[in-house]
């Protein structure tokens, strides 16, 4: 189940960056919890058979980059709108995933993105990746119960 | 311009559409993100979001009624997402107006907006044409 539902939103947050940034180039690698060190934090809560949530990283650099290339504007600072679109991209990204474990018979629902750090607990199922790619590095951290 | 040849689904309707959405859209984020003060630039700002979002509803309810006269399967958890949108649409634009044009929600919604939009034709959109290709609709009917 840990494999499972990480290797869903390592392949959605690919999916997602090829298709709405025309990215190609990933590569992907596990890193300590706790160790993200990004600008830009956007929780995403889940309810249903599973409970917990998702936390992005985005790093400013990151962040900037995939507005400028979604608008074809130039951006210099993590303002309203930076967030509110990288927290778009985060809630997509989680709901393909979502759909995904539908097909499984694990059905959740989505809470609206939120910025902010996490809290430390204890989760059953705890991962976190960061993926590299050309317009800077993303990371996810996993943090899930199965509901009882 | 944020319109891409890649988002064009065979269909010369729709595609005409969505071209026409996202020049309202360019138009509207540019106004958006002008470097000039709020005060300067929000009857502009106002002008290009009603020019854009009766075009959303226009184009959505026309994508509609193609997706039902070709019978896709997906039609009705396509229109739920179209409804959510112009229901988030309308709530915001309301709210907007009620606080005398708040910039900061103003640029929220131009972000959740932009992102939205390219997701859905790139992703969504692509199935209905996917289905019509599958069962050999001409791209002008």
């Amino acid at each position: 189940m840990n494999d499972s539902i990480f290797t869903k939103f390592l392949e959605a947050t690919k999916n997602v960056f090829q298709l709405m940034l025309d990215l190609t180039e990933f590569s992907d690698s596990p890193v300590e919890i706790g160790s993200f060190g990004s600008d830009l934090d956007i929780c995403i809560g889940i309810t249903g058979d599973l409970e917990g949530e998702v936390i992005y990283h985005f790093p400013s650099e990151t962040s900037l980059n995939i507005v400028k290339i979604l608008s074809g504007m130039e951006f210099d600072s993590i303002d309203e709108f930076v967030t509110s679109a990288i927290s778009e991209i985060a809630n997509i990204i989680s709901g393909n995933v979502l759909t995904e474990l539908s097909k499984e018979e694990t059905n959740c629902d989505l809470l609206p993105p939120e910025v902010k750090k996490a809290e430390e607990k204890d989760y059953e199922i705890r991962r976190a990746c960061c993926i590299v790619t050309s317009v800077g590095n993303v990371c996810f951290d996993i943090r899930l119960n199965r509901a009882k | 311009m944020l319109w891409k040849d890649k988002y064009r689904l065979g269909v010369d309707v729709i595609d005409a559409q969505h071209k026409e959405l996202f020049m309202r859209v360019d138009k509207f984020l540019r106004a958006l993100r002008d470097s000039t003060s709020w005060e300067e630039k929000v009857s502009r700002v106002n002008e290009t979001l009603d020019f854009m979002n009766g075009y959303v509803v226009e184009h959505f309810r026309d994508e509609e009624e193609y997706q039902q006269k070709i019978g896709y399967p997906g039609y009705k958890m396509h229109k739920k997402i179209h409804d959510d949108m112009v229901h988030y649409v309308v709530k915001v634009t309301t709210e907007y107006k009620e606080k005398g044009y708040d910039e900061q929600l103003m640029q929220q919604f131009g972000g959740r907006l932009l992102a939205w939009l390219i997701n859905h034709v790139a992703a969504e959109d692509q199935r209905i044409s996917a289905y019509a290709r599958s069962k050999g609709v001409k791209s002008d009917e």
